[in-house]
């Protein structure tokens, strides 16, 4: 079995890296090779221009912070975080020195001597950060680091987490199944499948400018429209159309007339307008109120279901059963080749 | 058929109060979710229900009768886990057969219904495979396919989705209210992701410290929370310590620790109450005059732009503007930001502190 495949991927010093990929894409086998923790079949691991590859773990300036945390249960907050730097025989003024500004910074110093059982989920996160950062690497490996904890406390804590590693100056990589997370947090994002790195970006490429249909139904949802090119060229509105007739538009793309493509745009993207200057009309099966947006689900005959979210203050607008027209903006919307195998089985997210 | 209702019924393990004193009733065909915080008493809550723990007071009806001493197997429900709970050695079918077979359903439903349901969450082509040999999201649909053959009317999910990825718990979501929607189910799901429950119920109940904060449709609950840890926990919020300055009919005007004057709703405050103020992100927006701050993060969403500033009367403050907007933002900048006097809400300042009152662990 191969988990990760000819993977290339350069982080810069103090870069914010997220790793996106579904269960499976080869995510922690990559982490655990920079780490240390698994032995490339093939293949080289620098860190600054050393070649780490047949070092230890502990060799490395590399730290891996797990899913699970894994604080020794029957230790303190302080003697987790202090585990390390005895074991390397850190002079006590310098570790106490240490300990003292770790808990600081993870907001722990009146916790240290409790126990991790004692503690929340965020706490035990926290301490699981404070304990990998006495080594003092340059380098922090997080594996999904907030996938324990509840959903709400998660879109706090990511903000936390981003600002603590910019604050230390630490290269960080995070590996993640969470497109969201992955957005709010990486400097760039790097999205894996199969064990094979498919698109490496700023979030907003890799939202606005997805590489494949796959990277464009992961990150963020999309909508989809099978047809095959009518008109397309450099700087030129690409039309395309279905056998049906049906005619929309997307951004220029370099794909010749007559090929078989699919139009990917984002459900964030797709607009509810007047039928005079739909591309696609459809029925309203559904609309749920999801806070800022109103999800809803349309029906359009023959091409089947389209999403969209819309704005919660127009939400009075559209009701189920409504006949509406759908377009988006020339700018939002991707062309790809159709893709072998189908378009199913290139968009399975599990 | 199946209404449930919970009368004063409380949980306690040892010196530990779990949930307590919780009246509920849940109608015959409604979405309801559970929702809070780890450790808030959800999962017992459920539990309950279920007849896993017997409640320390208090009583569980399910359609009108009690359920004292009524072992879970002879309540009639259904239920998922989140730990997806299938019978390894069985395949897809097997796992869905086993409750028609247990039940002794006669030979043709035997081989009809575990199909049908299999059908129902598009997996048919799949009853073949073994857990093992299936993803995550699928085994979660197996789990539900075979909760569901067993012929219960009422379905209890704990957690059902929190295992799986992020990706493949949005497409779940829809799939779970379309399909118990179609079948005309009551649903109780428990659940700690507010969007989750804010996608797939009727009606949400809040909990937190055993107890329930609030419950209500999830539109009401986002728009007009009536506790300042429902505005904070369901969506997100800012918000701003203030005091009141007017009450007027149509709106209540609050001064901010610098002296500034912002709207919010009529209320029934007084003049000098201590008050917090929660606006939405996507409520606040940049104008030329109104409450100044100063730009310190920028955050591409996808289809829109979070902007963090910290304000002059030293609150922090987010708002959203769209990816198309003509304008850009720079960290450092100055800004001013309004909102619709209909937007904010108003809270009694409270006497804990806003940390306190909205902490989420």
């Amino acid at each position: 079995m191969i988990a990760a495949d000819d993977l290339e991927i350069m982080v810069e010093d103090g870069e914010y890296l997220c790793l996106l990929g579904p269960t499976g894409a080869g995510k922690t086998t990559a982490l655990r090779i920079i780490a240390g923790l698994t032995r490339p079949d093939s293949g080289q691991v620098f860190l600054d221009v050393r070649d780490v590859t047949d070092l230890e773990p502990e060799e490395r300036s590399a730290v891996l912070l797990s899913q699970t945390y894994s604080l020794f249960p029957t230790m303190t907050v302080a003697e987790n975080v202090m585990f390390g730097p005895e074991i390397r025989k850190v002079p006590e003024d310098i570790r106490k020195r240490t300990l003292v500004e770790l808990l600081d910074l993870v907001r722990l110093t009146k916790r240290a001597d409790a126990y991790p059982r004692e503690l929340s989920g965020g706490m035990q996160q926290r301490s699981a950060l404070a304990r990998a950062l006495a080594t003092n690497p340059d380098v922090l490996l997080l594996d999904e680091p907030l996938r324990a904890l509840d959903a709400r406390l998660r879109i706090d804590l990511r903000y936390e987490l981003r600002s603590m590693a910019k604050a230390l100056g630490l290269t960080v990589i995070h590996v993640t199944h969470d497109q969201e997370e992955a957005l709010v947090m990486a400097d760039r994002i790097a999205v894996i499948r199969n064990g094979r790195i498919i698109q490496i970006g700023t979030p907003r490429e890799v939202f606005d400018s997805p590489a494949t249909p796959f990277v464009a139904n992961f990150v963020g949802q999309s909508n989809f429209f099978t047809g095959s090119v009518l008109c397309s060229g450099n700087d030129r509105t690409t039309t395309v159309h279905d056998e049906d007739g049906r005619v929309v538009f997307a951004r220029p793309c370099a794909l010749p007339a007559d090929s078989k493509v699919v139009v990917a745009v984002k459900i964030g993207n797709t607009r509810v307008v007047k039928k005079s200057d739909a591309f696609l009309t459809g029925t309203v099966e559904r609309a749920l109120f999801e806070g800022r947006i109103v999800h809803l689900d349309v029906d359009v005959p023959g091409l089947g279901r389209y999403s969209v979210k819309l704005p919660a203050t127009r939400r009075d607008q559209v009701a189920v059963g409504d006949e509406i027209g759908l377009n988006w903006s020339v700018r939002k919307a991707s062309v790809f080749p159709y893709p072998e195998g189908g378009l199913e089985r290139e968009l399975r997210v599990d | 058929m199946p209404e449930v209702e919970l009368r004063g019924i409380g949980k306690r393990f040892g010196k530990v109060v779990a949930s307590r004193n919780i009246d509920l009733k849940i109608a015959d065909g409604e979405y309801l979710t559970i929702l809070g915080p780890s450790g808030c008493g959800k999962t017992t809550l459920i539990r309950m229900i279920a007849g896993i723990i017997e409640p320390s007071e208090g009583s569980v009806l399910i359609g009108g009768r009690d359920m004292k001493g009524v072992p879970i197997e002879e309540r009639d429900i259904g239920y998922v886990f989140q730990n997806i709970a299938l019978f390894p050695h069985l395949n897809a079918l097997g796992n869905v057969s086993y409750g028609p077979i247990v039940k002794d359903m006669d030979v043709r439903d035997i081989e009809e219904v575990p199909r049908r349901y299999l059908e129902l969450v598009k997996l048919l082509d799949r009853m073949n495979m073994f857990p093992g040999e299936l993803s995550g999201g699928e085994q979660q649909k197996v789990s539900l396919a075979r909760a569901l053959a067993s012929g219960a009317k009422l379905l209890l999910l704990d957690e059902p989705l929190s295992a799986l990825d992020a990706r493949v718990r949005m497409d779940l979501r829809y799939e779970l209210r379309r399909i118990t929607k179609d079948l005309g189910l009551t649903v109780i799901h428990v659940t700690h992701d507010q969007e989750e429950a804010m996608t797939v119920s009727d009606r949400i109940v809040l909990m937190r410290n055993g107890q329930i904060v609030e419950a209500n449709t999830p539109e009401q609950l986002y728009l007009a929370p009536k506790h300042l840890f429902t505005a904070n926990f369901v969506g997100e919020t800012n918000l701003l310590e203030g005091t009141v300055r007017e009450i007027l009919e149509d709106r209540t005007l609050v001064e901010l620790r610098d002296g500034t004057v912002v709207e919010a709703r009529p209320s029934s405050f007084r003049r000098g109450d201590a008050v917090i103020l929660s606006i939405r992100p996507e409520r606040v927006h940049p104008a030329s005059q109104g409450m100044r701050a100063v730009v310190r993060s920028i955050t591409f969403m996808g289809t829109y732009i979070r902007i963090t500033v910290d304000t002059d009367s030293e609150d922090r403050v987010n708002f959203d503007v769209s990816t198309s907007e003509d304008r850009d933002y720079n960290i450092g900048d100055r800004v001013d930001l309004i909102w619709s006097k209909r937007s904010g809400t108003l809270y009694p300042r409270p006497p804990e502190g806003v940390q306190e009152a909205i902490k989420l662990e």
